[in-house]
């Protein structure tokens, strides 16, 4: 077998070297912060070292608020994100006409800058002339105040987040689709079965791997999510002043630049980070069972 | 050895580009014993016009200055830009030789900002000339932390052809506030009123009525006059004669398409309103804003600060401070900006009453505020926690007025949210 | 059989539609923020919206263009999204390497150290970098907006991916050959792998090109400036000239869209076998 041997440090330096000076250091330095009491960030003084700002974050009705949103948003975007990328993907790869167009299409909205999405957005989802009430008045139903009533503010995020997330999505799905074997689908053409199984026999088998890795880089980016709030509600949290859409990212960005309140902001990232960790392991948990069972059977 | 030598040259390859930077940016770090040949750098956000304005007087200075002082201008994008670089830079002692700053900016580094106490004593033309609310505001750290020059103030933009198709007059009293709205809502179906910044509303109002605002310690208005000022707002929003921004983004647009018949809101804001839409063509109107009990307008605006701890460069930074402050260079920034001066001399002067007297939107916007300047104050936020009672002001009477609560449970909501922030 | 026929042409039917409603509602921000920046500075904030500009103002793209020196800011920014694309290339091929050829000590753990820094907000580490990079006297530097990007976890570990998948025969083959690691690494891994590494190539440029807080806090002088810095300065407190950030939108995203056209071939094959080989 491969011996082992320090080369593959040499290998790894100049990544090891960046990380350790632009990730590392001032991750701990933020893991430092979380227990300094009243932290003034540009001249350094505190005035003790506890955990009061992780007392103050848990009691913070905001934070709360922000943690059960942001746990809504991971169930909801991250699986109707992959599901509804995966169906249009896999109309793209099928016999159509005009395929390059239409993938090119497809793919312009991941280049599209930030505030002309936010503005757009914004008109789509207006309570009076927006497009998305307008079709939803075509077919009877009444108007909704997405961006006025805080019961909608989570849909209204939802919906953004989703349709900002398919572009890449349906791009690596496209690929994937475009790698799987043809001689698997040619069997299957051959025994005439039908369409829906080959896409669930055949299809979704095959993508399985490229369907993980979609869905932890959502759920680790949906963790995140600090952007789509801010453009949908003008910078805001949320209508009329309350933060019904708040975030975990943007509780931090505001305490941190807002409130200036560098300690708290420093604790939350601190709880953030945590958060993100225990859910990514629960992800590969039922891989590894199988393979304790597999090597269990052996 | 071979990924060693890679690796080496990946690294040479970033930092070779030191050379290409160097001959690209104007390094300002050249330091200089004497009043001859300093160059200082000034971070500022201001865009559009009055950069264009800025930058011709930086230019007057520059080349007429006699002492060899070259001003350098910074761009540092919006004010929420230019406030996160400050303190990115406060943090890394790294400031620029002065900026525009308000004071909420700094509170996490007062020690920083250079006292002006003595460059004000031995060579400043006549502290008292500049407008009180400013000195006031700018001596709220106990010392004269800056000098204010882009400042400007809140007036009453309404729809003049609106006003005058229903024979009505800006409002000048809360009474008018109540009789105005309604002919407005009854014969246009339009709210009358929108403010830019609820904060600033609330403390307008309660100024009005004699009552106080807050202070480091807390609220102040849980008191009769207070609960009476809340009460008048809630009612302007209940009875429809004014609305809330929600999910539109400026009032200045809303004014532009005449779903609303005024605004109070910054003088800045003047060149955003279009007046010459196709089929929303109007005549824009500028008044002081109505008075209650007491007389009370808000002014809002920068002031310049000093970082600089190079003794040549602060004597530097002085002389061009005292040249943006001056009667004279106040007149042109007003003018060309639609700022109010920040000195008495400059309102007086002749060039600055002629202009007035025009009929350009800025003309109209400077005579209004002209007119509220004897009631100008400046909200106080030298405080710690300033900035967070700014937004949770804002975001509870706003959540208040939505929900249509009393005006008791207002007022207990909103001292409950800045108490919060205090203790 | 004739039923059968009829299902079929109506499954096309809706495989289209549902294609084409889809790629219309993708695509109206794009196309929004194309109408927009045709239209007048009034006319843009009407109520309610038009969709059509009534008079269209190629003005707009002139006066954004002349507000602020974007030549200069176009060449800054296509230095610094280059330079960054090349050098992440080479230290995440470099690594990527590593972690998919090598054994060395301590390696399982540095890797998933390695992938939990995916999981940092990365505005935390805003001020304490900004630090860094005053005290190695890097402020308003090309090196200032490079540098810190050139380590990146996520291309890493896509190209970690791709390089474990290279049947192992090939490497001890080439072992024999006494050819050695590096050699191997640049002559057989990347060639093979040249698809997978223009995607990340082209991730890598995009995510630089559209950076915008980072530059605009390390960089000082308008000769450092770069291009998402432009539309900044159509915007203030009291509005915003929405007319000229769209137009300044366009300019900015106009040669990502040229690139992706010209590489797009190569970006799909390359994210093909991600999938593959999990």
């Amino acid at each position: 077998m491969k011996k082992k041997s320090f080369k593959g440090y040499i290998y790894l330096a100049p990544v090891l070297i960046i990380m350790l000076v632009f990730t590392a250091y001032p991750l701990v330095r933020a893991f430092i912060m979380s227990f300094y009491e009243d932290y003034n960030a540009v001249n350094g003084t505190y005035s003790g070292i506890n955990i009061e700002n992780y007392r103050a974050l848990f009691a913070s009705s905001d934070f709360r608020t922000a943690l059960a949103n942001t746990t809504i948003y991971v169930l909801f975007v991250v699986p109707l994100s992959v599901i509804i990328s995966l169906l249009i993907a896999n109309l793209l790869n099928s016999h159509i006409k005009f395929q390059g167009l239409f993938q090119t299409l497809y793919f312009l909205p991941y280049v599209t800058s930030v505030i002309a999405i936010g503005v757009v957005w914004r008109w789509i989802l207006h309570s009076q002339y927006g497009l998305l009430n307008g079709i939803l008045n075509f077919f009877g139903i009444e108007s909704i105040g997405w961006l006025t009533d805080r019961r909608y503010s989570m849909a209204s995020l939802i919906i953004f987040a989703v349709w900002k997330s398919l572009a890449f999505n349906i791009m690596i799905f496209l690929a994937a689709l475009q790698g799987i074997s043809p001689d698997l689908y040619s069997a299957a053409r051959v025994d005439s079965t039908p369409r829906w199984r080959v896409f669930f026999r055949i299809t979704v088998p095959a993508m399985g791997p490229i369907i993980a890795y979609a869905f932890i880089m959502g759920i680790i980016n949906a963790f995140k999510v600090y952007n789509e709030v801010y453009a949908l509600f003008n910078g805001a949290a949320g209508p009329n002043g309350y933060n019904s859409a708040i975030t975990i990212v943007f509780y931090i960005y505001d305490q941190f630049y807002n409130n200036k309140k560098y300690g708290i902001a420093a604790a939350g990232s601190v709880v953030l980070f945590l958060l993100i960790m225990v859910f990514t392991m629960i992800q590969k948990l039922p891989a590894k069972i199988r393979a304790r069972k597999e090597a269990a059977q052996k | 050895m071979k990924t060693k030598r890679l690796v080496a040259m990946g690294i040479a390859a970033v930092m070779g580009l030191n050379l290409l930077t160097a001959c690209g940016n104007g390094s300002t770090s050249s330091s200089s014993g004497s009043g001859e040949g300093v160059t200082i750098t000034f971070w500022h956000a201001m865009s559009n016009a009055q950069e264009q304005s800025l930058t011709e007087l930086t230019d007057k200075f520059n080349a007429e200055n006699g002492q060899g002082i070259t001003v350098e201008l910074v761009n540092q994008g919006a004010y929420k830009d230019l406030e996160s670089k400050l303190t990115a830079n406060a943090a890394a002692d790294t400031l620029p030789d002065m900026a525009q700053a308000y004071n909420n900016y700094v509170t996490d580094y007062v020690d920083k900002i250079v006292p002006l106490d003595d460059f004000v004593k031995n060579d400043f033309d006549n502290w008292e000339d500049i407008v009180e609310g400013y000195r006031i505001e700018n001596s709220e750290y106990g010392f004269i932390s800056g000098l204010p020059f882009n400042k400007s103030t809140y007036p009453f933009f309404y729809n003049k052809t609106m006003f005058d198709e229903l024979g009505l007059e800006p409002p000048k009293t809360w009474e008018d506030l109540e009789t105005c709205g309604a002919v407005i809502l009854e014969k246009k179906g339009i709210p009358m009123l929108g403010y830019d910044s609820m904060c600033d509303m609330l403390e307008i109002f309660l100024r009005q009525n004699g009552a106080q605002y807050v202070d480091e310690t807390g609220a102040l208005f849980n008191t009769p006059e207070g609960l009476e000022a809340v009460e008048f707002i809630l009612g302007l929003y209940e009875k429809g004669y004014a609305r809330l921004i929600g999910e539109d983004s400026y009032f200045s647009n809303l004014m532009s398409a005449e779903q609303i018949a005024g605004y109070v809101g910054s003088c800045a804001g003047v060149t955003y309103i279009v007046t010459d839409n196709e089929g929303h063509e109007f005549e824009l109107g500028v008044a002081p804003i109505a008075q209650g009990k007491y007389n009370a307008a808000y002014n809002a605006g920068t002031n310049l600060m000093m970082f600089t701890k190079d003794e040549a460069k602060q004597k530097a930074v002085w002389e061009y401070m005292k040249f943006l402050t001056s009667a004279e260079s106040q007149v042109k920034w007003s003018i060309d900006t639609g700022y109010v001066p920040v000195r008495t001399s400059a309102y007086e002067s002749d060039t600055y009453q002629e202009f007035m007297n025009g009929d350009t939107p800025g003309a109209i916007t400077a005579r209004a505020a002209y007119g509220q300047a004897p009631y100008g104050y400046v909200p106080s936020n030298y405080f710690k926690g300033a900035n967070e009672i700014r937004n949770k002001v804002s975001d509870t009477l706003t959540m208040c007025i939505s929900e249509g609560r009393t005006a008791q449970e207002t007022v207990d909501a909103l001292v409950q949210a800045i108490d919060e922030v205090v203790k | 059989m004739k039923s059968r026929k009829a299902v079929t042409v109506l499954v096309e039917i809706v495989k289209y539609v549902v294609l084409i409603a889809g790629a219309l509602f993708t695509l109206l921000p794009f196309v929004w923020m194309v109408l927009s920046s045709l239209k007048s500075g009034g006319e843009i904030i009407m109520i309610p919206p038009t969709l059509f500009p009534k008079k269209v103002l190629f003005s707009n793209y002139v006066e954004a263009w002349t507000a602020a020196p974007f030549p200069r800011y176009f060449l800054n920014t296509v230095l610094v999204a280059g330079i960054t694309t090349v050098g992440v290339l080479l230290t995440s091929i470099l690594s990527a390497f590593a972690f998919a050829r090598l054994d060395f000590p301590g390696k399982k753990i540095v890797f998933s150290l390695f992938m939990a820094t995916l999981m940092i907000p990365g505005e935390m580490l805003l001020i304490t970098n900004f630090v860094t990079i005053t005290k190695l006297g890097w402020m308003d530097t090309y090196q200032a907006m490079i540098v810190p990007w050139l380590a990146n976890v996520f291309y890493t570990y896509l190209l970690t991916q791709f390089f474990s998948s290279v049947p192992d025969a090939l490497y001890l083959a080439a072992k024999v050959d006494k050819c050695s690691d590096l050699k191997f690494l640049f002559k057989i891994m990347v060639p093979m792998n040249k698809n997978a590494i223009t995607t990340v190539a082209i991730l890598s440029f995009i995510g630089s090109w559209n950076s915008f807080l980072w530059p605009l806090l390390v960089t000082n002088s308008k000769e450092m400036r770069v291009l998402s810095y432009g539309l900044v300065r159509f915007q203030s407190e009291a509005g915003a000239q929405y007319q000229l950030i769209m137009a300044a939108s366009c300019i900015l995203v106009l040669p990502i869209v040229v690139v992706y056209l010209i590489l797009r071939k190569y970006i799909l094959e390359g994210m093909a076998y991600t999938g593959v080989k999990g």
